[in-house]
């Protein structure tokens, strides 16, 4: 008697370990397929994640052409309409403000801020009434290669020498590619200048190995390096009660801008 | 959590408290570093940084942005999210804070390549957030591997 029971617990106690591990084989595996599930979701995710950053960026356009172009230049031209341009200066050279721009094509927040921050209604207010005006000075951030930035600084220089700096400047930054994808190249810089209103093209080609245009690239990057420039865009006001940089905001507003050159003129 | 006793598995409770307060610490300073960047990004403020203008390079490179959200509002929501698995003490709870560390940890891996081959410039805020999200990927796949704690 007593061996039958002792082996009937036996045969129970075999029974629930076996149940036990059962339920322990099924919990683990059934914790497993919820990772693998997660492991792949996560996956998927950070895929899409990447595919979406990595295409199309957002207001990255590249060289338009047909109307789209051709609506470009029209923007441009109305904005720049009636405004003096000597090389790299927007505006009246007497203004009795100056603001000194340092930037980069390639940068998309010196586009954001030409584009969309105050500087647009800068153009058509103060710089248009003959309150401000503008000087553009290369600083290199976001372009990678220091030569291919000195040859699309150069080619706006270029259309400056035939008062179109801010044409072909403002076309640069309208269609302007994604970073870091080496779309400056030759052909794209001859369409811009192709859009650019009234800008003699062979004249314009010639002018692009004009070693001093290449000089003053190197020395406003100089000039630059040597007053703190670390950022793009960095803009400095200069007037008759000295300099102010607008604020601390990467792409300041009309307001902004306002309040700097109130403080300097 | 405080009515841990000292019978069951006192070494997985013990080890996962750990884990969690680990999980915690890392997901609150990760709160702190995407908050400042997310709060910078729409104030419009520059970004404070050690390197000359590493920060700002970064920061207004087009890769700070996914699909026109910034991505440290992305990292926010992420490092919240982790946060708040903590919260859910069930299996699914330690799945999810797994699942979202992975996802952060996957993304933090394509920004770092895109700032060192892309950008060519490199962001203490978002190497710092990288780490903690390298960390917080090999806490919560801990946690999600081990046996529960304490199960009933």
């Amino acid at each position: 008697m007593a061996s039958r029971t002792k082996q009937k617990e036996e045969a129970r106690a075999r029974r629930l370990a076996e149940e036990r591990a059962r339920a322990e084989r099924a919990t683990r595996e059934r914790r497993l397929r919820m990772i693998g599930g997660v492991v792949v979701s996560a996956l998927v995710v950070v895929a899409v994640f990447i595919a979406i950053s990595s295409g199309g960026g957002s207001g990255t356009t590249g060289l338009q052409t047909g109307n789209k172009a051709s609506q470009l230049t029209t923007q441009v031209d109305h904005l720049l309409k009636g405004i003096p341009q000597t090389g790299a200066r927007l505006g009246d050279p007497s203004a009795p403000v100056t603001l000194t721009y340092y930037g980069d094509l390639e940068c998309p927040v010196c586009q954001t801020f030409t584009l969309q921050g105050g500087f647009p209604q800068l153009v058509s207010n103060d710089v248009k009434a003959g309150k401000v005006q503008v000087v553009y000075k290369a600083f290199q951030t976001a372009t990678q290669d220091p030569n291919v930035f000195k040859t699309q600084q150069v080619a706006a220089l270029a259309a400056g020498q035939q008062q179109r700096f801010w044409n072909f400047t403002e076309l640069f930054y309208r269609q302007q590619g994604q970073e870091g994808t080496g779309y400056v190249t030759d052909s794209y810089l001859n369409g811009l200048a192709r859009q650019t209103t009234g800008l003699n093209l062979s004249k314009w080609q010639s002018s692009l190995g004009d070693a001093a245009l290449g000089n003053q690239v190197q020395s406003e990057e100089q000039t630059g390096a040597s007053v703190g420039v670390n950022a793009t865009p960095t803009l400095v006001f200069k007037g008759p009660k000295g300099t102010a940089q607008p604020s601390s905001s990467a792409v300041p507003n009309y307001q902004q801008l306002e309040a700097a050159i109130k403080k300097v003129a | 959590m405080t009515a841990i006793s000292g019978t069951t598995a006192p070494s997985v409770t013990s080890g996962d408290r750990r884990l969690r307060i680990a999980i915690l610490v890392l997901a609150l300073i990760g709160i702190g570093i995407a908050g400042y960047l997310t709060y910078v990004h729409y104030a419009g403020l520059k970004v404070l940084c050690l390197s000359s203008g590493g920060c700002e390079t970064v920061q207004s490179s087009r890769f700070a942005k996914l699909g026109g959200v910034p991505v440290a509002l992305l990292g926010l929501i992420g490092y919240i999210g982790i946060l708040a698995s903590l919260a859910i003490k069930t299996e699914l709870g330690r799945v999810a804070g797994f699942g979202i560390a992975l996802i952060g940890f996957g993304f933090s891996m394509y920004l770092t390549y895109r700032e060192l081959f892309t950008i060519k410039a490199i962001c203490q805020w978002c190497v710092s957030s990288a780490m903690l999200m390298t960390v917080l990927v090999i806490l919560t796949a801990i946690r999600a591997l081990r046996e529960a704690p304490a199960a009933t």
